[in-house]
């Protein structure tokens, strides 16, 4: 006699566990919708095989079972999402940035700003030269003078501050892509060895992914597949951030021992953070550059450090450093510079004692724009020069932030020339505003303005409108890279998803499926019981 | 087919409803400012828009300049025209004093007419404005003339006459700006103005009064013998002659020239005020091109915004209820 009643059990019973194994994974998926990294898994089924032979020799089948439960995840899918969201991360960081640098640009005509500043300067000793000894007319000029002074230190002091927040902001990344790779390192592991006990670690590869993910948002970085479950990570340089289960902690310090003992300052003056792997173990530190690498690439440490800029530690200078912010800084301490020098030189009468104030005194070198420090400013020709500005006994690298108005007294302001310069003594005559009338030229001078790696020759207005061009262009181009970048990042997540997100109509269209086939499943146990009843009731 | 998953409709619906989002900020930020570029990142003409608010803040600094200067300018204009007035008047005390049938006594009365003109004169040259003298070069806290008092040697009569101010500076032509281009004198200096005519004045005024001026030529020194009458009536008709060629030369060679060189000025001043009329109405048209909203368009791109932002609303809220458990 054919054993088909017991066939008839066995194979529904392995349905009804098929079933359930089906809708345990739509419920995991429908569990994981908004799991942040999750990858949809699908569960292949087979057919039982062996023992499906019934006593007279027809295949009946052995019914069903679970043969493997599959992340449905594409690696290529995974790389591009990975990309874009370390491109997207590094264009919002610029963006964001610039969006704030620009509002000292402003031109909606509400604020001052250096343009408006410079021109209000210029024109109120203009005003002067026409009635030299008006005293509101001159403290008119003190006014646009402190102005002037004003909005050229709250600038510089912004963009100062903007990069120590940057450089302030590093430590922290670096923290957190240490984090990730140990991480990585730790699952990197665990996968492998479940893998080599033939387990699969499902969830596993999701939590890296999710940590691949969000360490591409910090760095841009290269995944080399072991074949063994675990993967290495290596910046764009080979510098191996994991290796298998071993991951490399970077480090952040200021004072790299590839460096000198003079590092190149901050535009605030302060100490720059180099991103290094320290081989050298504790206590004998041995310093491994990778900010550069990390700077040429993608994510937001990448932007952090394309914003704040790279100095070589050979530098001497904060405006030698590359970067968008030292690129405007170095703008604004050009112009700074020029007020020191030309302008102060003009002002001077072109010689000492060539310009006199209603007191009939002369202004000093520099009488004019003048910079806060206690020490010997002049090389004591009593002319300002950029000499004077780049001694190294005077050890300052930026005047933007020292900056200040050398009036202080309206009858002291030096309107007048000398009425013969070629008399022994010298005369200023209260009505002469000469010197006035040529400081007032100056806005209309072309200087040659230079500072670091930039350089440029035209008017103060020509460099600010070139500054306004510069910054523009900087914040547009950040603008649509961060909107090129956000349809990139949307187009991969979206296409990630179509593979790998979990779709609630699908799920529960197949949980309706399964639940049917538990359903047929369990009828075809209770007609088995039936036939049984049956046979057993004819005895 | 495509499978859409709950996370990418999410995704769609959120982001374009932000994307609406933003760009009804920015047309509201637009209207609310009437502005299009209020920042570098607006627009790649940035730095022109920068170029133009500098070019008008010049202009608005030229135009105070140029109403300032033009003021000084008429205000001299005003002096050199009662100068002139002044000279014809004193032309005709002098013809009338030239008169060989005047006596001594008469002439002497008309010196004091005479030297009341030339105190008028010297307050002409001596004139101010807000507070500085206009004449006075660049040490115009000083008059440029000073009175001086003397007797007269023979008589021992007291008298004044006027000096030019020694002080270095007096002489100075001022410079004045108007625009980067343009620059022109803002006064002539005194002793070139009113030199000659005071000069005339003093000789015609001590002649009509009975003295000799000295010395013969230049500016007189406040000395000179009183006339012997009627030996003398001669040389003291040939002195109030002289002086009045003294003062026809003063007419000609400075007053009247100055009328013309101020008449020029205020004529370059008016072209400079046209001029930056013209580049301020450029200027403006400009600017306002490239920063000034157009009401309509934007008013039309933010209610198309508003409209946007409303569907994806709608949208949005339409389709995130959406679920299959309602059919099941």
């Amino acid at each position: 006699m054919s054993n088909y009643g017991v066939k008839i059990l066995s194979n529904s019973i392995s349905s009804l566990s098929a079933q359930q194994a089906l809708i345990s994974n739509s419920a995991n998926n429908i569990a994981n919708v908004n799991t942040p990294g999750y990858t949809r898994r699908q569960i292949e089924l087979q057919t039982r095989s062996g023992g499906g032979t019934a006593s007279n020799g027809i295949q009946i089948g052995s019914g069903v079972e679970v043969s493997q439960v599959k992340r449905i995840a594409d690696t290529f899918l995974d790389d591009l999402l990975r990309t874009a969201s370390g491109t997207l991360s590094q264009a919002n960081l610029k963006n964001d940035y610039l969006n704030r640098v620009q509002e000292l640009f402003s031109l909606d005509g509400t604020d001052v700003t250096i343009g408006s500043a410079l021109n209000d300067f210029f024109s109120s000793v203009n005003q002067l030269s026409l009635s030299p000894a008006n005293i509101d007319l001159r403290l008119n000029v003190m006014q646009r003078g402190e102005d002037l002074v004003g909005s050229i230190r709250n600038v510089f002091n912004t963009l100062a501050d903007t990069q120590k927040e940057l450089n302030d902001r590093i430590p922290s990344e670096v923290d957190n892509i240490n984090t990730y790779t140990a991480q990585i390192a730790k699952l990197n592991g665990v996968i492998a060895q479940r893998e080599a006990a033939g387990q699969p670690a499902l969830d596993e590869q999701d939590q890296r992914e999710l940590l691949f993910q969000r360490l591409a948002e910090k760095v841009q970085y290269k995944l080399v597949d072991n074949k063994n479950g675990t993967y290495s990570v290596f910046l764009d340089n080979g510098f191996p951030l994991v290796s298998a289960t071993t991951s490399r902690d970077l480090s952040v310090t200021v004072a790299p021992t590839f460096g000198g003992a003079t590092l190149p300052p901050s535009l605030s003056g302060e100490s720059l953070n180099y991103i290094v792997y320290d081989y050298g173990g504790s206590g004998q530190p041995s310093h491994l550059d990778l900010t550069q690498a990390i700077k040429a690439g993608s994510g937001s440490l990448g932007g952090l450090l394309q914003l704040r800029g790279y100095a070589a530690v050979t530098n001497t200078s904060s405006f030698q450093a590359d970067g968008a912010l030292v690129a405007i800084a170095s703008r604004v301490e050009a112009l700074t510079r020029a007020l020191l020098v030309d302008v102060n030189q003009t002002y001077l009468g072109g010689t000492p004692g060539n310009a006199g104030d209603l007191n009939g005194n002369s202004p000093g070198p520099f009488g004019l724009f003048d910079f806060t420090y206690s020490g010997v400013k002049d090389d004591g020709d009593g002319i300002p020069e950029y000499s004077d500005l780049t001694n190294p006994a005077l050890g300052i690298d930026n005047f933007s932030s020292l900056l200040k108005f050398g009036v202080t007294d309206p009858a002291a302001f030096a309107a007048a020339r000398d009425v013969d310069p070629a008399a022994a003594t010298t005369v200023f005559r209260p009505g002469d505003g000469q010197n006035a009338q040529a400081l007032a030229r100056m806005l209309n001078s072309s200087i040659d303005f230079s500072v670091g790696a930039f350089s440029f020759r035209g008017t103060f207005d020509e460099l600010y409108n070139s500054t306004v061009t510069y910054v523009g262009n900087a914040k547009s181009s950040a603008e649509v890279n961060a909107r090129v970048a956000e349809q990139n990042y949307t187009s991969a997540a979206n296409r990630r998803d179509e593979m790998s997100g979990v779709s609630l109509d699908e799920e529960f269209a197949n949980l309706i499926k399964y639940q049917k086939a538990f359903q047929a499943s369990a009828r075809m146990i209770k007609t088995a019981g039936d036939l049984f009843d049956q046979i057993v009731s004819l005895i | 087919m495509t499978r859409i998953s709950e996370n990418r409709t999410q995704r769609t619906l959120v982001t374009n409803t932000l994307l609406n989002k933003e760009r009804l900020d920015k047309y509201s930020r637009e209207v609310s400012s009437g502005l299009k570029v209020a920042l570098p990142g607006d627009s790649s003409d940035s730095g022109t828009v920068s170029r133009y608010q500098q070019t008008l803040q010049k202009i608005d600094s030229y135009t105070t300049t140029v109403a300032q200067t033009k003021s000084i300018l008429q205000f001299q204009d005003t002096i050199m025209e009662q100068m002139n007035e002044l000279i014809i008047r004193a032309k005709e005390v002098a013809t009338q004093g030239a008169n060989e049938t005047l006596s001594v006594s008469a002439r002497a009365h008309l010196a004091e007419e005479i030297y009341q003109i030339r105190d008028h004169v010297a307050s002409l040259a001596n004139s101010t404005y807000q507070g500085r003298y206009i004449f006075g070069g660049s040490d115009d806290d000083d008059p440029p003339y000073d009175s001086t008092t003397y007797s007269e040697p023979a008589t021992g009569t007291a008298a004044t006459r006027y000096v030019f101010d020694a002080e270095l500076g007096t002489a100075v032509t001022k410079v004045v700006d108007l625009t980067e281009n343009l620059s022109i004198n803002l006064n002539t200096p005194a002793n070139r103005l009113f030199g000659t005519t005071l000069e005339a004045m003093e000789r015609l005024g001590r002649a009509l009064g009975g003295y000799a001026t000295l010395p013969a030529t230049g500016s007189p020194d406040g000395t000179g013998a009183a006339y012997t009458m009627p030996t003398d009536y001669p040389a003291q008709t040939a002195a109030i002659k002289n002086s009045i060629d003294l003062l026809n030369r003063a007419r000609e060679n400075e007053i009247i020239p100055e009328r013309v060189s101020l008449g020029g000025r205020l004529r370059r001043i008016e072209t400079a005020e046209s001029l930056l009329g013209l580049t301020r109405n450029s200027a403006e048209d400009v600017l306002g091109r490239i920063q000034n909203i157009d009401e309509t368009e934007s008013a039309a791109n933010l209610a198309r915004a508003q409209s946007a932002l409303e569907a994806s609303y709608t949208v949005t809220a339409k389709v995130l209820r959406m679920s299959i458990l309602d059919y099941i």
